[in-house]
């Protein structure tokens, strides 16, 4: 018999969801112990999305939403990076989508209340799927910190938000990716609500000076790891042999 | 046995936040022409509306209050008890004025599983949104099936079972509310 499950989750590496620093889970995160069972079917397959969704412009913010191709403002950069699993395979088709504030700190959205202005050529919204080798690259524009409010007004450090699809439904991923060097990364409580300094860092982009020292753009690698899925195989071996 | 061991450590979890919209459904919040469609606005796309069943719901917060900035996501087998990759997988939002979800999909089949039991018709379901630091999982049965001998019902001791198990409030209509505090705590999985 083959039997699959996804390795269990390490949740000394994972965020407290119960983490009242952050003001909007004390009336959100759920207070009982979460059920733990067997991987079934459900959970070791999931959705896998097909190349002709993504069109030619998709991880390119700079252009997939800029009017009569006029940039958006701030500097550009590339995120780039790879999706492996947790046995350091790479994995091919992930679907990465993203989204982010523009330069000014400010999402094009209604439920968002900054006073910074909105780029009338950014969106903030990006996907892609992943190379054979698991590689992804976005195109953007530096996103910038904002206020937002939790105990009094708080900041923002510059992120972006990376929803992720591999094989598996249980591998599923929502994350945000930081800046290196970025001074309001300490005090933010959403990073702080994960304990594990290692798992902290993490999340945070690293500057790649050789690259963004050959094109007109700064460059930051984000590597991405989905939990793997181990195989069993029992085998039932006859008596005496 | 397999003897291989996982040398790295999943990528942590962060808020989906409350602008999650603009990255997974940039045409519900009229951000348009970016992309065709906003993924899993059908499940089943070959499917005729007759086919199919409606869950609908609202998600609470330990006030009460139905909130209308979380996205849910589903992903299921077909009424044979076959998972296809590229059906089956549903994206969607509440209503910003009703506080209401509905789910138009296929009844799921029991299936057995690579486990070798018989799983019960469900669906897998997952939240996320501001104020949750990691996504939640969970799962929809229907009050009308065989339950009892789910693998993963059958485990579930002295819990709010009945928060997993959707009621049927008409000929192929459902009601599934999801409580993510408080009395009724939905029981939410470790999957």
């Amino acid at each position: 018999m083959n039997v699959k499950s996804l390795i269990r989750r390490n949740y000394n590496k994972q965020p407290e969801v119960d983490f009242p620093d952050y003001k909007s889970s004390i009336f959100r995160a759920p207070k009982n112990k979460k059920i733990l069972f067997p991987s079934s079917d459900s959970e070791i397959l999931g959705p896998i999305f097909n190349k002709n969704i993504i069109g030619e412009l998709d991880n390119n913010l700079t252009l997939n939403f800029s009017k009569n191709k006029n940039s958006p403002l701030g500097h550009k950069i590339i995120v780039y990076g790879t999706v492996h699993d947790q046995f350091s395979n790479p994995i091919e088709g992930a679907l990465i989508e993203i989204w982010q504030a523009n330069s000014a700190g400010k999402y094009l959205h209604n439920n968002d209340k900054n006073s910074a202005p909105i780029d009338p050529n950014f969106a903030g919204c990006g996907r892609c799927l992943t190379t054979p080798r698991g590689y992804y690259e976005f195109l953007t524009i530096q996103p910038g910190p904002y206020p937002y409010p939790n105990r009094g007004i708080e900041w923002r450090p510059m992120h972006i938000h990376f929803s992720i699809f591999g094989k598996s439904f249980g591998q599923r991923l929502i994350t945000q990716m930081y800046f290196e060097g970025d001074p309001l990364i300490k005090y933010c409580p959403m990073v702080n609500s994960i304990a594990d300094e290692k798992a902290k860092k993490s999340l945070i982009g690293a500057l790649d000076t050789s690259r963004s020292n050959t094109q007109n753009l700064l460059a930051y690698k984000f590597d991405i790891v989905l939990r793997g899925v181990k195989q069993t195989y029992f085998e039932n071996r006859k008596e005496g042999l | 046995m397999s003897i291989s061991k996982e040398n790295l450590d999943e990528t942590p979890f962060q808020t989906a936040g409350p602008f999650l919209h603009i990255g997974c459904m940039p045409n519900a919040i009229n951000i348009k022409k970016l992309y065709q469609n906003d993924l899993g606005e059908t499940p089943f796309k070959n499917k005729n509306v007759s086919e199919l069943i409606t869950i609908e719901g609202s998600v609470f917060d330990g006030n009460g209050i139905a909130l209308d900035d979380v996205m849910l996501e589903t992903w299921q087998c077909d009424e044979k008890g076959e998972f296809k990759e590229d059906t089956g997988f549903a994206r969607f939002i509440p209503n910003n004025l009703t506080k209401k979800f509905i789910l138009k999909t296929v009844k799921p089949g029991p299936y057995k599983g690579f486990d070798g039991k018989i799983h019960s018709p469900h669906i897998s379901l997952s939240i996320s949104s501001r104020g949750l630091n990691m996504t939640l999982n969970t799962r929809i049965y229907f009050e009308s099936d065989e339950l009892k001998n789910d693998p993963l019902l059958s485990i579930i001791k002295n819990r709010n079972v009945n928060s997993l198990i959707a009621k049927k409030i008409k000929n192929r209509s459902y009601l599934f509310n999801i409580f993510l505090q408080g009395e009724e705590e939905t029981i939410f999985l470790d999957i």
